[in-house]
């Protein structure tokens, strides 16, 4: 114990500058920090402005300008906690976290001010991500989910299985109308495990039971999926640079009109529709694959707000909560940075479908989120399925073998890490 | 009356060095992690298992094991030339003594973020001058075969002064009237570089590899600054292994089993090197 709050000293000295920074202003007002990526705070600035006028004297928010980059600001806010004294009251989570942050005993359950009739108001994806053990430890900001970008002038409708998206991007790969078939993310990286989590609910299959804590990776579901994937790239559907590829790069390839079909997230939509994009106007939005029979997955990403448990300032803090997540916030966001709402309702807002036409697109894939599985060991799990994945398709090796080992470890990993079977 | 003079001594290592050690070892044969609510629950070595079939850690250790061994022979080469100029009469030594230990002075995490900007894909001035060149992109941060050689470059700048200074202070060390009896007996200058000096010099070398092997091994802080262990966890050492598993995982049974076989590791690195020089009877010198 003394080690890690050594190890947090620093991180901790450097947040408190920067509360003292940031805090300022009027000394009776009840002060309510949140620590959010650089992203968040400049798209929140004009919401933090209104929301202080509003609640003059009574509440003074303050965002803390975290770094950008996902996991830096995890490490950040981890090293304050894991000192006992974080110096923020709320912090906005990417869903992956929440299983760990809840487990070490950081949050407090939001419970007692969030209730059923809230939850409604969510589109379905949105609901998904923000419980454990029972409790709401987390509401929504943005959602976020997986998307089968595809080229309307190159087919009349989207692929729906497996063996359709391979027949349509090789065939125009075969007579050479477009360089690449089908663009997605295969490199050792988070990334990667989102496609395989999307291609493994397409072919009826699950990564992991979390009550048992038991894998279901070695399954005939996940052999295929995986095996699905590998044959993309050694059948020439999707090209071997794949292997490599993260969000940009797909998204690089598909936008100078070089792949016929994309893996991607939400954002890339507005990219595509920039005047240097050479497919402007001629992309839809759909959903990955699915065998027939089976419903088609899309991974959740999304990020939301979540009250510290040592928080002084818990009513404040909820109060503050509820402002950024509501739906003036939520419109502000989606029409000046292009956020995706959470809220149900706004996905048929004609002012919201005016700026984006996709919306109902979004709302489908939404309505088929998939969480990755919420354990507090996800970080780790998951480089085992990256590794083991990204070897099966970069060396020779079956889907078979690679599968049956990410079971190994991964069950390794679980028993190590104290995990009850 | 020699134990009891080096009680003192022993006492601090024992403190500072054995108990987390000891503590270290006790914690790798538990699982501690938010599954167990941060306390140790005995796991019956199911740690040590992990890590045996953990191809993260295994590719770790070498890549930790490649760069120390390049980035410590690279700085002894340069270290030596260096003290060797440095250790001749010229005007204006004084100075530019001063001047090579600047990179030893400043903080690494400070001379690793500057690193990080000149080797910055698309704005920095490596990559503005090999564009103006011709010469394309470079993406050195961003390439696994290429990064690791940035990192050892930037831990040669910041280190070879360390040996330098100690190697300077061996060359001081030798008593001018060797080599005059040297130069006497008809010896060239380059025979008494490999007669007189570098025999001399010999415990200084040995102790100074011994010194950085050990720094280069735990690499940490350079990596975690230049590059966060990427691109694609090609310069991710044990060290920051061992942190992720701490203090991103929180599963500090398994950190502390990272470290320990870290630890292992170099101490078997360390113990071969010495069997090595003793067989060809290089170490002769120390047994004075």
């Amino acid at each position: 114990m003394k080690l890690r709050r050594w190890l947090a000293g620093g991180a901790l000295a450097l947040l408190m500058a920067l509360g003292v920074l940031v805090g300022s202003a009027s000394s009776r007002a009840e002060e309510v920090s949140i620590l959010m990526p650089s992203s968040f705070t400049d798209a929140s600035a004009d919401l933090v402005k209104t929301f202080n006028r509003e609640h003059r004297g009574r509440i003074h928010l303050s965002l803390i300008r975290g770094p950008l980059n996902t996991e830096s600001i995890s490490d950040l806010a981890i090293s304050s906690l894991l000192l006992g004294d974080a110096p923020f009251d709320a912090l906005l989570m990417d869903v992956t976290w929440l299983p760990k942050y809840a487990a070490a005993g950081w949050l407090e359950p939001l419970d007692p001010w969030f209730d059923q009739g809230d939850q409604e108001q969510l589109v379905q994806g949105a609901r998904l991500g923000n419980d454990y053990d029972g409790h709401l430890y987390r509401w929504p900001l943005v959602a976020d989910v997986g998307l089968l970008y595809w080229r309307t002038d190159l087919m009349d409708q989207p692929p729906a299985t497996p063996d359709a998206l391979v027949e349509v991007a090789g065939r125009l790969v075969n007579s050479e109308t477009v360089a690449n078939g089908f663009v997605w993310q295969g490199r050792q990286y988070e990334g990667l495990s989102c496609d395989f989590l999307e291609v493994l609910q397409g072919f009826g299959g699950h990564w992991m039971d979390t009550t048992t804590n038991t894998m279901e990776l070695d399954t005939p579901a996940a052999t295929a999926a995986a095996a699905w994937l590998n044959d993309l790239i050694s059948e020439g559907v999707s090209p071997y640079a794949v292997t490599n590829y993260a969000e940009a790069e797909s998204l690089q390839a598909f936008k100078a009109g070089d792949a016929a079909l994309m893996r991607n997230w939400p954002y890339a939509w507005a990219e595509l529709q920039k005047d240097d994009s050479t497919v402007k106007g001629n992309v839809g939005i759909s959903l990955m694959v699915a065998q027939p029979g089976e419903r088609p997955g899309a991974t959740l990403g999304s990020w939301g707000l979540s009250l510290m448990r040592q928080s002084q300032h818990q009513e404040a803090a909820v109060e503050a909560i509820r402002y950024l997540t509501s739906e003036t916030a939520q419109r502000q966001r989606f029409l000046n940075n292009g956020y995706t709402p959470i809220q149900a309702d706004l996905f048929n807002d004609p002012q919201m479908l005016k700026a984006s036409p996709v919306l109902p697109d979004l709302l489908e894939a939404l309505n088929h989120a998939v969480v990755r599985p919420p354990t507090p060991l996800y970080a780790q799990l998951s480089d085992v399925v990256q590794r083991e994945l990204n070897g099966l398709f970069t060396a020779a090796g079956s889907a078979d073998e690679a599968m049956s080992t990410t079971q190994q470890r991964s069950q390794t990993l679980l028993r190590a890490a104290g995990a009850k079977p | 009356m020699t134990m009891l003079l080096a009680a003192p001594a022993l006492l601090l290592i024992a403190v500072v060095f054995g108990w987390p050690m000891l503590r270290y070892a006790w914690l790798s044969f538990h699982a501690d992690s938010v599954l167990t609510g941060l306390e140790p629950v005995a796991n019956g070595g199911a740690n040590w298992l992990r890590l045996a079939a953990d191809q993260r850690f295994w590719l770790d250790a070498g890549q930790t094991a490649r760069f120390a061994l390049i980035s410590v022979s690279l700085e002894l080469l340069l270290a030596l030339a260096i003290a060797l100029l440095l250790h001749q009469r010229w005007r204006g030594r004084g100075a530019v003594r001063a001047l090579t230990l600047l990179p030893w002075a400043l903080p690494t995490t400070m001379m690793a973020l500057g690193w990080r900007w000149i080797f910055n894909t698309p704005y920095g001035p490596i990559e503005v001058l090999a564009r103006s060149l011709g010469l394309g992109s470079l993406d050195l941060l961003s390439t696994p075969s290429i990064t690791w050689l940035v990192t050892v470059f930037a831990d040669v700048w910041k280190t070879t002064p360390f040996i330098t200074l100690i190697l300077l202070a061996g060359l001081q060390s030798i008593p001018e009237d060797l080599y005059s009896a040297f130069r006497l007996e008809g010896g060239t200058p380059l025979q008494a570089l490999r007669r007189v000096t570098l025999p001399l010099l010999l415990p200084y070398i040995l102790l100074s590899l011994l010194f950085r092997l050990a720094q280069a091994f735990g690499v940490f802080d350079l990596v975690q600054v230049l590059t966060g262990g990427g691109p694609a966890g090609s310069t991710e050492s044990i060290a920051l292994y061992a942190y992720l598993n701490g203090m991103r995982f929180l599963d500090f049974g398994y950190s502390a089993t990272v470290m320990l076989a870290g630890f292992l590791l170099l101490t078997a690195m360390i113990l071969a090197g010495t069997l090595l020089l003793k067989s060809v009877g290089l170490l002769r010198p120390l047994d004075r």
